[in-house]
This record gives structure tokens, C-alpha cells and sequence, in this order.
């Protein structure tokens, strides 16, 4: 016997040690690739304006007017709720967090092999506090403040950005660009913009050989982003080239079709989710040079819409599912320390103790049937905001909140 | 992905993870939790492409051995660095019983780099020839042989019990192949 024996032999002495995998797996993993991949066509939009901080100076954004209010400003307890109504027609609010906007996903079908994800928008009227459908927009992104929105045309990739003027729905600002664009998202405080390019439309679909369903167009065409003044519209593109994935026999790494960058909530990086990286995201310099992830902001997960808490303190996670039926994690942003917390999928923070999240009612056993609704950190108190959705995940008529703070 | 690709993903996964997983903890040097893991990644990747693949347990044993060669080599590190003490040898080693020596080679496994121990279950566990190590690994034979060398001289060298047993025949010539041992960049 040789020491290639005895290796030999070890090996398989520990492989048949092993118990199976269990029944589960299979679905473990289908879980997990959906929880990477499906929400990239929501992310960017609601994610981005979800949270506005208030532990500094917040300035607002309105063009001509150095409008900053402070930072501490009191949190206000008003909810407006409106639960019969699916999607809803009037103002949804909790304290300043607010529903600025919402989009219906659907498909339109091309040709028997090309498709594409469209979004029809309804946009705050702050006037009237009813929601408007604004047919013209491929993108809308709501800046802080709800004063200005930044849109993208039909048709995407596309070459200019509007920013809208959300009290007149005029458009103030086209911004010409050379790489056409197609995503869009603001900083926490409103001031600058981050635009994704793509060489072709990020949404659009494709029937692999063999399947009758609908697949996104892979490898993602994304190219780089923009940092743009929110005011001015100056700014510079930088290149970010999609990596390829050398552990892939393949050749290719994975990035959703759509995979859009966004300022990090400390506005002091672009960040973006990777699906299939080691830590699931990445971050750079305002000039597209990947830097480490800031130790803050390292539980961040780009599929989970809240992002991180105003203070900074808090990250909203994932699902957690042990207590309740349906809950979710929050973290503490050093330590990582999870706190369980009501919520199937946590959307928007308000203030550093309560969020809005999507969850389905106590009594459910459809966990496609989501209503938006308050909950509170250490309370069991949970609140409903809206009426509930219909339809499986995907289907038509199913709704995705945009949420800003005022 | 329509449901009966689904269908046959599940019936993949029922029929081979089994397998699969044995590979992965190996690969890991006996890390269920972390192999568990590695297998999930490699079958997420794999379902990326599922409707292209015509040999999903290759394709998915290629991505298990090139992910924890690469990709999770620094995170592996840390956790190579922790595992259990090795055995007490015992008084002689020539009187140490195979199953010893057995349980001292899985002790030393573990310590190990993760492209160490990755060649050495692809060669003693898959029996595979230095060439088809190297297509999968995307190296070349050179590097699969000295590789090999190198990994057995450092269970030697971790546990001298197993100096007592004879060279292996990959032992018999030492390398000429000054090539890079790096496997992928």
C-alpha cells in the first residue's frame, strides 16, 4: 500500500459517510435562483427612493431654490391607508415615507421569439393626491422631496433623460447623453442621478431553444453608468465592463439583463447587485474603479428594496420565516446581528423603527396574496396599507410600489 | 425556465445530488455546511443555462471543481484553518492500523489548499487521468502532475505516519514542468 492507496481510500471512506442531500434541494436551489435573479426588474426604481436620510441635512430637490430643511425633522405618524384598493387610487403614506408611484409590469409580444417587459407608470398628482398614469415613460425614478422625477422614453435604450416637474407634469430638463440609458436611479439626497447604460433593451425577451416560455436576453448588454447633477445634468460616464466567469465552463459570468446601478445609501459609491459573485454585489468610485464594500453597508442586499435605515444603523434582509409565518430580518449594519421583524419582503424604511413591507394576511395560505402594510421593530402591531394583490407572481394586473420621502 | 424543465431539473437533482454532494464535501475537505453551499451555487449557475446543457452532472461537477479552485480559495482558507485537530498518532507508526492512517489522511486533507485537495479527489476519488484533470481544470498536464507531487510530499509532511508507506507512483519521477501551479488566474 501507498500513500495514493490510502488517499484513495480515505476519499472514499468519507464520501460514503455522507447522508443525502435531502428531498428539498431541488427547491433550495430554484428558491435561491429566484431569490437572484426576479427582481431585477423592480429593484432599481423603488430601492433608490426608498430611503431619504435625516441624520443630516436633507436637501431637497427644486430646481432655483436652496431649499434644505433639517434633518431631524420629526417623523410624522400620519398613515393614509386606503386597503380596498388594489392598485390603490388615492395617497398611500406613513409618516413622510410615501407611495410616489407604481408600475403594472406586462409582456408585449414582438414576434413568436422576441418579447419585452414593459412598465406602465401611475405618477402622485401632489394636488390632487390621486395617481395618474403617465403612458409616456419607460423608467421613472422619483427624486426625495417629490418635486422631480427623472424618466426615460419609450423604446429603451434611449439617448436623453427628462426631469419632470411632478406639480405641472412638464418636463424641465432633457439631459442629452452619448451611451444610451436605461435605467435610473437618485442618491438618498437627491442631488446627483445614476444612469445604467446598456447597449440594447435591458427588458427584453427571448425564447430559448426548445422552451415556451419567456427568458431575459443573456449576457447583459449593461455597459457602465453615469453620475449626473440632478440639477445641472453634468456629469461623466464611466465603463464597466461585465465580468466573465471563469468557473463557468461556459464562459460568461451571469448578470441579470437588467442589473442597474444605484448610488450606496451613504452616496459615496455606485453600487450593484451580482447575482452570482461571492458576495452578491459590488461597489466603485464615482470614476467605475471597483472598490471594497464599505464595512456598513456589507449586509446590504441589492434585491431587497428598504435598503438600509435612515441613521444607517439598520439593514433591512431577507426573508426569515421562523417566528411568523411571514417575517423578515433586519440587521444590525456592523454587526450583523438579525432582529426578526413582521413583513414577507421589506420595501421602504420609515424612520429607523418601522418599514413598509409586502405580507400577506395572517389567516393566508397564498403567499401571492400581498398587501402593503406598516410594521413596527419589536411590535407585533401590523398595519395594512393597501388592498391586497391578485394573480401569481408574474401574472397580470400585479402591481410594484415606487416609494420616495417627502 | 417553463415547468417541464423544471420537472427535469428536479428529477436531476433527486437522482444525482446525492453524488454531487459526496464530491462537494470532499472538496471542502469534509465541510457539509460549505458543501451544501458550493453544490447550491454550482446547480444555480447550471440552471442559468439548463435548456443548453446536454450533460448537466459534467457541466455541474466542472463548475464544483473550478468554483472552489478559484473563486472561494481565500474564503476557504480561513476555514481550512479551523478545523479539528488531527488525530493522535499512534505510538509507532508502524504500528498504525489502516484505519488510522485513513483518518490521519482525512485530518491532513483538510489541510491542504483548496487546489491541492481538488486534484488529488479528481485523480484518487473520480480516478481520473492527469489529462482529463487537466481539461477540467483548465490547466496543463504538468501542472496536474506536479500539483499531484507537491499535495502528497505535504500529507507527508503533515502527517509523518504516512512516510512509512511506500512512493506513490506519482512520486517516482519528480517534475520537470516548472510551469505556474496557479490553475486559473
Amino acid at each position: 500500500m501507498n500513500v495514493e492507496d490510502i488517499v484513495r481510500d480515505a476519499l472514499r471512506e468519507q464520501a460514503a459517510e455522507q447522508a443525502s442531500a435531502g428531498p428539498g434541494f431541488a427547491d433550495r436551489v430554484l428558491a435561491a435562483r429566484r431569490r437572484r435573479r426576479v427582481r431585477g426588474l423592480a429593484c432599481a426604481a423603488a430601492a433608490t427612493a426608498a430611503v431619504v436620510g435625516v441624520a443630516v441635512a436633507v436637501p431637497l430637490l427644486d430646481f432655483g431654490k436652496d431649499d434644505v430643511r433639517p434633518a431631524d425633522v420629526v417623523q410624522r405618524d400620519e398613515i393614509n391607508a386606503h386597503t380596498d384598493q388594489s392598485p390603490p387610487r388615492e395617497l398611500v403614506s406613513v409618516g413622510d415615507t410615501v407611495l410616489a408611484a407604481y408600475y403594472i409590469p406586462r409582456t408585449v409580444e414582438h414576434s413568436a421569439q422576441r418579447a419585452e417587459r414593459v412598465r406602465d407608470y401611475w405618477l402622485l398628482d401632489p394636488k390632487t393626491e390621486t395617481y395618474e398614469k403617465a403612458t409616456k415613460w419607460s423608467y421613472v425614478a422619483i427624486a426625495p422631496g417629490l418635486k422631480t422625477a427623472a424618466v426615460l422614453e419609450r423604446d429603451l435604450p434611449v439617448s436623453r433623460i427628462g426631469l419632470l416637474d411632478l406639480d405641472t407634469g412638464k418636463i424641465r430638463t432633457w439631459i442629452q447623453v452619448d451611451h444610451e440609458v436605461a435605467g435610473l436611479a437618485f442618491s438618498r439626497d437627491g442631488l446627483k442621478l445614476v444612469a445604467t447604460t446598456y447597449d440594447e433593451n435591458p427588458d427584453q425577451l427571448v425564447k430559448m431553444q426548445g422552451s415556451e416560455s419567456w427568458d431575459q436576453k443573456q449576457p447583459s448588454s449593461r455597459t457602465g453608468f453615469y453620475v449626473l447633477d440632478a440639477v445641472s445634468g453634468k456629469g461623466s460616464w464611466s465603463e464597466v465592463k461585465v465580468d466573465s466567469d471563469t468557473d463557468d465552463p461556459m464562459g460568461g459570468g451571469f448578470l441579470n439583463a437588467r442589473q442597474d446601478f444605484s448610488m450606496s445609501p451613504d452616496g459615496r459609491h455606485v453600487w450593484a447587485g451580482n447575482p452570482m459573485g461571492d458576495v452578491g454585489k459590488q461597489f466603485y468610485d464615482l470614476t467605475g474603479a471597483e472598490v471594497a464594500i464599505p464595512a456598513n453597508q456589507k449586509y446590504l442586499e441589492w434585491y431587497v428594496d428598504a435598503w438600509q435605515s435612515p441613521s444607517g444603523r439598520l439593514v433591512a434582509g431577507q426573508f426569515a420565516g421562523e417566528k411568523w409565518k411571514t417575517s423578515s430580518w433586519v440587521l444590525d449594519a456592523r454587526t450583523g446581528e438579525k432582529t426578526e421583524v413582521h413583513g414577507q419582503q421589506l420595501l421602504a424604511w420609515v424612520g429607523d423603527q418601522s418599514l413598509i413591507a409586502w405580507d400577506i394576511a395572517a389567516d393566508s395560505k397564498d403567499e401571492f396574496r400581498q398587501r402593503l402594510v406598516k410594521v413596527t421593530i419589536g411590535s407585533d402591531k401590523i398595519v395594512p396599507l393597501s388592498g391586497f394583490l391578485k394573480g401569481n407572481d408574474g401574472a397580470a394586473g400585479r402591481w410594484e410600489p415606487v416609494f420616495a420621502e417627502r | 425556465m417553463d415547468a417541464e424543465a423544471q420537472d427535469r431539473f428536479r428529477e436531476f437533482v433527486e437522482n444525482r445530488s446525492s453524488s454531487l454532494l459526496k464530491t462537494a464535501v470532499l472538496l471542502t475537505g469534509g465541510d457539509r455546511h460549505a458543501a451544501e453551499d458550493l453544490l447550491q451555487n454550482a446547480l444555480v449557475k447550471a440552471l442559468n443555462r439548463w435548456q443548453r446543457i446536454d450533460e448537466p452532472e459534467a457541466y455541474v461537477r466542472q463548475i464544483l471543481y473550478r468554483q472552489q479552485i478559484s473563486r472561494w480559495r481565500l474564503k476557504w482558507r480561513r476555514r481550512e484553518l479551523s478545523v479539528a485537530e488531527l488525530p493522535e498518532a499512534a505510538a509507532g507508526s508502524d504500528g498504525v492500523a489502516a484505519a488510522d492512517l485513513r483518518l490521519l489522511t482525512r485530518g491532513a486533507l483538510t489541510r491542504l489548499t483548496a487546489r491541492q485537495r481538488t486534484v488529488l479527489v479528481l485523480r484518487y476519488f473520480e480516478d481520473l487521468p492527469e489529462a482529463d484533470v487537466a481539461r477540467i481544470l483548465g490547466c496543463s498536464v504538468g501542472t496536474v502532475r506536479s500539483t499531484t507531487h507537491r499535495s502528497l510530499a505535504r500529507l507527508r509532511a503533515i502527517a509523518p505516519e504516512l512516510g512509512a508507506l511506500g512512493p506513490a507512483a506519482g512520486e517516482s519521477q519528480p517534475s520537470r514542468d516548472f510551469s505556474p501551479v496557479e490553475v486559473r488566474p
